[in-house]
């Protein structure tokens, strides 16, 4: 992660004069889709560069032991390797950037991740996720045991409630939404909270970072996500430490991209292992 | 297949998280170019035209300097032979029902579709333009623009009964930008049933490849016809029989330039000019979104010019810094690579940009440029001018493409007069999430079309047009479909050009006026003078002028108005102006009706002025019984005037608003003194214009008579009546810079003068180049032709999103 960020005076004059006009930010989501593509070795790149970003998740009720192991061996092994090694790229460490677990699965995540001796840190989320709607004093001890479990990183649910009306809170990170509401990761939404993590930067040297979540499953979606946040913010949030993306089908489009850049082949079902 | 791991260069772009080359095929370019053999020549009656012995022009790729191919140049009889081919289409074309050409126009929509990857690869490659822009937004536009057409001439019997198609038209287009400036004019042209000939610069492919796709549908091959060569041409195109109509968009010197060769020729001018945009910034904006709104208006490849910028002081630092960074992250590039924001439009729109920019620097401007510019190119990159005085020549001159002029404003009313004090009525943006603060601007903007935190939106069913030096020809929409129509019985337009008119002397001598007997008309005569500013008054040479009845006796003097009279009574109609834009329609129908009552009662005087004048009794008393009829009906029709367009890919309406044009001067015709006065006054102050009339030159005491009611019912300064020589004061209100159109209905010379003098301000002329109008006709009196006439379109477009 980044340096904490130290957060500053609430100034809600800044809040009061933002201004977004809903139709010009439609249509720059819009034209942000279409302006920038990248084709061959820049794609095959851009798409390993995607990995890294990934908050490789499982947030499921039936989540037992078996699965979770699953998701963290191939979040240490996210693309087979020899395709890796036709691209030049199996000795650069590349593994999703965590993997994300509820709070009772913490556990298991951290031992399957010592047995595969890999350093991924593990994400959790909670404080009552995925509505929040739980008392403060059971949201926090909820974070205390899964940071005891071993969880490094914790995607907290904002009290809505407090948001809504206006009582604001800060974070080092911010997330487009839990991934499981009706409407998840969206450009228009991104967009929005893109330019406030740069007018935050520019006004206090801070920089927060950003996780979409939610409907994120194809590898050209990926780099959509990833031209976005080089052209809102620039190349110095394209690290894991800044941008993540929660998604737990995307990695396995990437790997087919991937094994079509390098074979000229699309792959069968059976081709790559699952996660 | 993928490269082998030694060469892979994907740890580098891993590390760097580059943009790589993205470039797009234009082999089926290349292929369309060799089934030409690289040689084009012009396209007429759906066949390819190459004659011999024409000079040709190299037609290169704007980036490589590479020569794609090279375009044979028409010459005079080439041009003939296309209007030919025009005028033989029209008979048929114009002759089918609106359903037919329906058809036709959706049948050229599918051709288009079936070969679009040519279509944008060719239009890309030869204009340097991103071609992205080109696939996602011209293409689609251009097959939306046939459809909506298409719907037109489907419905063109009942919508547009009461028109009749113009003919053949001449279209002129500019040596840049997109074909859809040719789509914009051809589509509500044919659909109308106009036939078209196409004049377009040398080494421009897409207009005859378009052409080819219209031939190769088989029917009607004559209805689009296209040639390549120079400008210059325009006269040659002009001056063939059968061409009713020339429209030309381009630079706005050219424009003028054009106005003044084609005066008299025959043909109406339609002029769309010029390229710059406007944006108005205030403090109540989303400015990131603003800033995007920049890059859309002039660093996209979307918007043919430069944007004229105005940024509300207390948050300019603000939006310039968004402005540069967002500038930072703007790729440059070959046109065909489908991850450039800009391409290169070739050496000219280069070295104008260049020389605009020196002169900025050296007239005390910043310029911050910045995005990732190739550097061994013919690229020009973002541009952004500010601390520019306001005074400079570069401050009043049009910005270029694919610069940005910044100028700070203190409040949204300076920001009125600043936006308003150019000569340019194009295009421009509102941004403020202040309903009312935008709705005041959006209003209040002399142009023809207003954004509202957007720019550049386009629809084929909005009117986009201009005023002022952008020319008030319109395209799209109901706007666009009347510029191809006249009302049915309207002779054809003739030439009555005469080489012999001199325009340096035109009217400018004044006959002296000397005493010529005894005065004989009926007494109490009317008050005398000329009626400026609300009353009479004496005329600034002090001079008048006889006036004869039907028998030759002398009926009396009226004064002789000259410049300095014309100068006042503008003055005054300015002055008039704000308070009549302001009142409300019900407003001005109730004084045109009281207007209507008081020359009810002076009926009995009116009618034996006529009769005076040689008109037989009963139809003097019909002539002013019609213009009281016509009073009440104009005031009537004040009422209904804007209504709102609902369009694809917007939320939230698109207000077709109708505007007065400003000061409209008015030379009435000698015949009907009185009706053809009335018929011409009544709808011009209904749409809300103060007015400049001149009467009938040998029977103006009718025109007086009414005075004298207007003095009492009509405020101050909205009608002046000047009186005097026809000649001389056509020439005054012509030349006037400030006035902003004018009506004439005197005589073939005087209407090759007026459309000639009307350069100067590129104030719309309505010149009938001496052709009588049928006043006591519904269609000639008071026809859709005077209401079309009478205001200005504006499109406001107000998208809405929470």
């Amino acid at each position: 992660m980044s340096p904490r960020n130290p957060g500053t005076e609430l100034d809600l004059s800044w809040i009061s004069k933002v201004q977004v006009n809903q139709p010009a930010v439609l249509r720059r989501a819009q034209q942000i889709q279409a302006r920038r593509t990248v084709k061959k070795e820049w794609q095959a790149a851009w798409l390993l560069k995607a990995v890294t970003f990934i908050d490789l998740t499982t947030l499921s009720g039936d989540d037992t032991y078996s699965n979770i192991q699953r998701l963290c061996y191939k979040a240490k092994y996210p693309i087979r390797k020899d395709l890796l090694e036709a691209l030049n790229m199996h000795d650069k460490g590349i593994t999703t950037a965590a993997v994300c677990v509820y709070p009772a699965r913490v556990c298991d995540a951290v031992k399957a991740l010592q047995v595969a001796s890999c350093h991924i840190p593990v994400a959790s989320v909670a404080t009552g996720f995925p509505a929040g709607q739980t008392h403060l004093k059971t949201r926090l001890e909820e974070i205390k045991l899964a940071v005891e479990d071993g969880a490094m990183e914790i995607d907290v649910v904002i009290n809505r409630t407090l948001v809504l009306t206006g009582q604001w809170e800060g974070s080092d990170f911010i997330k487009t939404s839990t991934g499981k509401e009706t409407v998840n990761a969206t450009f228009p939404v991104a967009i929005v909270m893109l330019r406030a993590i740069r007018d935050f930067f520019w006004k206090t040297g801070n920089k927060v970072g950003f996780k979409p979540a939610g409907g994120i499953r194809s590898a050209k979606d990926s780099l959509a996500w990833l031209s976005l946040i080089k052209e809102e913010l620039g190349d110095e949030w394209l690290k894991p430490e800044l941008f993540r993306i929660g998604a737990s089908a995307l990695l396995s489009d990437i790997e087919r991209q991937i094994y079509h850049h390098v074979t000229g082949r699309y792959a069968a079902y059976h081709d790559l292992p699952m996660c | 297949m993928a490269a082998t791991r030694a060469e892979s260069r994907a740890p580098e772009i891993f590390a760097t998280m580059e943009y790589g080359p993205a470039p797009e095929s234009h082999a089926c370019a290349l292929a369309w170019l060799d089934t030409q053999d690289r040689c084009l020549g012009h396209y007429v009656s759906g066949k390819w035209l190459k004659p011999e012995n024409r000079k040709s022009v190299p037609c290169q790729d704007p980036v490589t300097g590479e020569g794609l191919a090279s375009c044979l140049q028409a010459q005079a009889e080439d041009v003939a032979a296309a209007v030919e081919a025009a005028r033989a289409a029209l008979e048929s074309w114009s002759g089918l029902p609106g359903a037919s050409r329906a058809k036709h126009l959706t049948r050229l929509a599918k051709m288009i579709q079936k070969h679009q990857r040519l279509l944008w690869t060719l239009e890309s490659l030869v204009t340097g333009r991103a071609v992205r822009e080109v696939r996602d937004r011209d293409v689609p536009l251009a097959q939306q623009l046939l459809q909506y057409h298409a719907v037109q001439a489907h419905i063109q019997e009942e919508a547009l009964a009461g028109w009749e198609p113009m003919g053949v038209i001449g279209l002129i287009l500019p040596p840049t930008f997109s074909f859809l400036e040719m789509m914009w004019r051809i589509c509500p042209a044919l659909a109308v049933g106009c036939t078209v000939v196409v004049l377009a610069p040398p080494a421009s492919l897409t207009p005859l490849l378009l052409a080819q796709l219209a031939g190769e549908l088989g029917q009607f091959p004559g209805i689009l016809n296209v040639l390549s060569g120079p400008a210059a041409l325009a006269l040659a195109l002009a001056a063939q029989p059968g061409v009713q109509k020339v429209a030309f968009c381009g630079a706005i010197e050219e424009g003028r330039a054009l106005r003044r060769l084609l005066a008299g020729t025959g043909p109406e001018l339609g002029l769309a000019l010029g390229t710059e945009s406007l944006m108005l910034l205030t403090d109540a904006a989303d400015v990131d979104s603003a800033v995007e709104g920049v890059v859309d208006a002039a660093w996209s490849d979307r918007s043919p010019g430069g944007l004229r910028l105005l940024i509300q002081e207390s948050v300019w630092d603000e939006a310039m810094r968004r402005l540069q960074a967002r500038m930072a992250r703007l790729r440059v590039g070959r046109g065909l690579d489908g991850a450039v924001d800009m391409g290169a439009r070739g050496a000219a729109a280069r070295e104008l940009a260049q020389r605009y920019e020196q002169e900025a620097l050296s007239q005390g401007a910043q310029v911050f440029q910045a995005g990732d510019v190739p550097l061994d190119s013919p690229f020009f990159p973002p541009t952004l001018v500010s601390e520019l005085p306001p005074s400079s020549p570069c401050a009043q001159a049009e910005v270029p493409w694919p610069l940005v002029l910044a100028s700070p404003f203190r409040t949204a009313k300076e920001a009125l007069a600043v936006a308003n004090g150019t000569p340019r009525g194009g295009g421009a943006s509102v941004w403020s999430e202040r309903l009312g603060q935008a709705l005041e601007l959006g209003y209040g903007l002399r142009v023809g079309t207003v954004w509202i935190n957007a720019h550049g939106l386009r629809d084929p069913a909005v009117p986009a047009g201009g005023c002022k030096e952008s020319g008030s020809s319109w395209h799209g929409g109901l706007d666009g479909l009347y510029e191809y129509l006249r009302p049915p019985g309207t002779p054809p337009r003739r030439p009555c050009h005469s080489q012999d008119l001199n325009y340096d002397t035109f009217g400018l001598a004044v006959p002296s006026a000397l005493p010529a007997g005894p005065e004989t008309g009926p007494s109490p005569a009317p008050p005398y003078g000329l009626f400026v500013g609300g009353r009479f008054q004496a005329p600034g040479a002090r001079s008048s002028r006889p006036i004869r009845d039907a028998q030759g006796n002398l009926h009396g003097y009226v004064a002789e108005g000259g410049a300095k009279d014309i100068r006042v009574a503008v003055e005054a109609a300015h002055q008039a102006a704000p308070g009549w834009v302001g009142q409300s329609p019900g407003a001005r129908a109730a004084l045109l009706w009281a207007l209507a009552a008081a020359l009810e009662c002076r009926e009995p005087a009116l009618a034996s002025r006529l009769q005076r004048h040689g008109v037989q009794p009963k139809a003097a008393q019909a002539e002013v019984e019609l213009s009281v009829r016509r009073l009440r009906a104009w005031g009537a029709r004040a009422q209904a005037q804007s209504h709102s367009l609902q369009v694809a890919e917007l939320r939230g309406p698109v207000l077709r608003l109708r505007e007065p044009l400003g000061v409209l001067a008015i030379v009435c015709p000698d015949e009907c003194p009185l009706l053809a006065f009335v018929s011409l006054l009544a709808p011009a102050l209904a749409h809300g214009n103060t007015v400049v009339v001149v009467p009938s030159e040998t029977c103006p005491i009718p025109a007086l008579e009414v005075c004298q009611d207007m003095a009492s019912s009509l405020p101050a300064g909205l009608v002046n009546v000047v009186t005097g020589d026809r000649d001389h004061l056509t020439r005054c209100l012509a030349l006037h810079q400030d006035v902003q159109a004018l009506w004439y209905f005197g005589s073939a010379q005087g209407s090759q003068f007026a459309e000639w003098a009307s350069a100067g301000n590129l104030k719309p002329v309505w010149a009938k180049g001496g052709c009588p109008q049928a006043w006591d006709q519904e269609a000639g009196g008071a026809g859709p032709e005077l209401e079309l006439r009478a205001a200005r379109t504006k499109a406001l477009w107000l998208p809405m999103g929470d």
